[in-house]
């Protein structure tokens, strides 16, 4: 439990560039794919709650970067979303800042590791 | 692929309204509850311990914070339309156009300007744009042709001869001297004293003074003219309007009598009931005498030659006049037979 509110924390930040990046992989979306998705690839490392993924779902919508299209299934209502244009290219800078952010918090924690070897 | 039953479903959705979570978040929490909760069953849970492992994560402190989170990340930017219309129909025009109305403003304000100044810059503009004609500027150019220009040579006016001016002459011819048989004698007119006992002739004779001739005459001067210059009337031709109508002598009353006392109703006409008018025409000389009566339109049954017998029977009639000359006139009288 203290793990995952850590991870948690991390993760409330990157939330939309993960998102983004996704969507850009596959089609369409729905919440729990996302999630599913999140914990397959992460090997459970990273787990997204419903109760985070979702306003950010929204608000990316009202930016306009998602398109949402409701399917009926199994007797209940299911929200696909899918990359915009302007969610495309928001999805690739977005992902670059990211990877550049995690590359310069590499090279601030490396100096240690660097200096033991 | 283990599917929830819709009860089930039904009772995930009343929990999750139970607990007051935003509609618009409702649909979706609901899909991933159930997802969540048909996985569990596919790894051979039974539903009551899902629910129960359900409730307990999406407890309802969660459920608010999701609502709370989601409505604070997307009222970023709400604005005061936004709160206006919340709860409302947003897509009924209103709204978007309340949203665009500070844009909509905005682009009104730029593109009035820009006319209003265009309008007001116009002459400006347009001298500007066209540039002032140089003094030396080339309107258009045109090819000239050398012209070869003669001197045309005045014509010269005839010279005017001017009569020399001549002095007074008398005609005085020297008198030439001829033998006598060729000297002309000339003849001058008589004087006053000789005619007045002589009478002018071709040649003088020595006659007897103081004879009386009376000249006849002439013959061929102008006679006075007895008729009116115009109106020239011929007695021959026959006329059948006159300035004045032949008439009977004593009147219309007269003839009326002398044609009642004359005429008989012929025998035939009476039997067979015939009556109308014979139209007679005759006419009357400039001496009064009827002549040329034949009947234009009759009735036939004797009562023509009875009409045509009676009007030769009349005599004295006032010859009709023209320009106060007797003239003939054609006259036409109706006859009316009536049986009574």
């Amino acid at each position: 439990m203290e793990n995952n509110t850590t991870s948690n924390e991390y993760v409330r930040g990157t939330l939309k560039t993960i998102v983004l990046n996704l969507l850009a992989e596959h089609d369409r979306m729905y919440g729990y794919e996302i999630t599913q998705e999140v914990k397959d690839r992460t090997g459970g490392a990273i787990a997204l709650t419903f109760g985070a993924l979702y306003p950010v779902l929204h608000k990316l919508e009202q930016d306009g970067l998602l398109l949402t299209e409701s399917v009926e299934v199994d007797g209940r209502l299911r929200k696909y979303y899918s990359l915009t244009h302007r969610g495309n290219e928001t999805a690739r800078t977005k992902t670059d800042d990211l990877e550049r952010f995690i590359d310069a918090v590499r090279l601030l924690l490396a100096p240690k590791k660097l200096a033991t070897e | 692929m283990k599917r929830l039953q819709e009860n089930r479903i039904d009772q995930i959705s009343k929990y999750l309204q139970a607990n007051k979570l935003d509609p618009e978040l409702l649909p979706e929490i609901l899909d991933h509850l159930a997802c969540e909760a048909e996985e569990s069953l596919w790894d051979g849970q039974a539903f009551e311990q899902i629910y129960q492992d359900m409730v307990k994560t999406a407890d309802a402190q969660t459920l608010l914070n999701l609502s709370v989170d989601h409505q604070n990340l997307l009222a970023m930017e709400k604005s005061l339309n936004d709160i206006v219309f919340e709860n409302r129909n947003k897509s009924y025009g209103a709204y978007d156009l309340r949203k665009g109305y500070g844009q909509t403003v905005q682009r009104a304000v730029v593109m009035g300007v820009a006319f209003f100044l265009l309008l007001v810059m116009f002459p400006k503009l347009y001298a500007r744009l066209t540039p002032d004609p140089k003094p030396d500027d080339v309107a258009w150019l045109v090819e000239v042709n050398p012209v070869n220009i003669k001197m045309e040579e005045p014509p010269v006016p005839p010279a005017k001869e001017e009569p020399a001016p001549v002095q007074k002459t008398v005609k005085a011819l020297t008198p030439e001297v001829l033998p006598d048989n060729e000297v002309e004698i000339e003849e001058l007119p008589p004087v006053v004293e000789d005619l007045q006992n002589a009478q002018p002739s071709t040649a003088t004779v020595d006659g007897a003074e103081n004879i009386d001739v009376i000249a006849p005459p002439v013959e061929n001067a102008p006679a006075p003219k007895a008729e009116v210059a115009g109106v020239e009337t011929r007695r021959d031709e026959t006329f059948t309007h006159v300035e004045q109508s032949p008439q009977y002598a004593g009147g219309n009353e007269a003839m009326s009598a002398f044609l009642r006392k004359n005429l008989k109703y012929p025998r035939p006409a009476s039997q067979a009931g015939v009556q109308g008018k014979v139209f007679v025409q005759f006419t009357v000389g400039s001496d009064g005498k009827i002549e040329n009566a034949t009947a234009l339109k009759g009735i036939g049954f004797g009562c023509d030659e009875e009409a045509v017998r009676v009007v030769k029977m009349m005599k004295d009639w006032m010859p009709g006049k023209q320009a106060g000359v007797p003239v003939r006139v054609r006259f036409t009288l109706p006859i009316a037979f009536q049986l009574d």
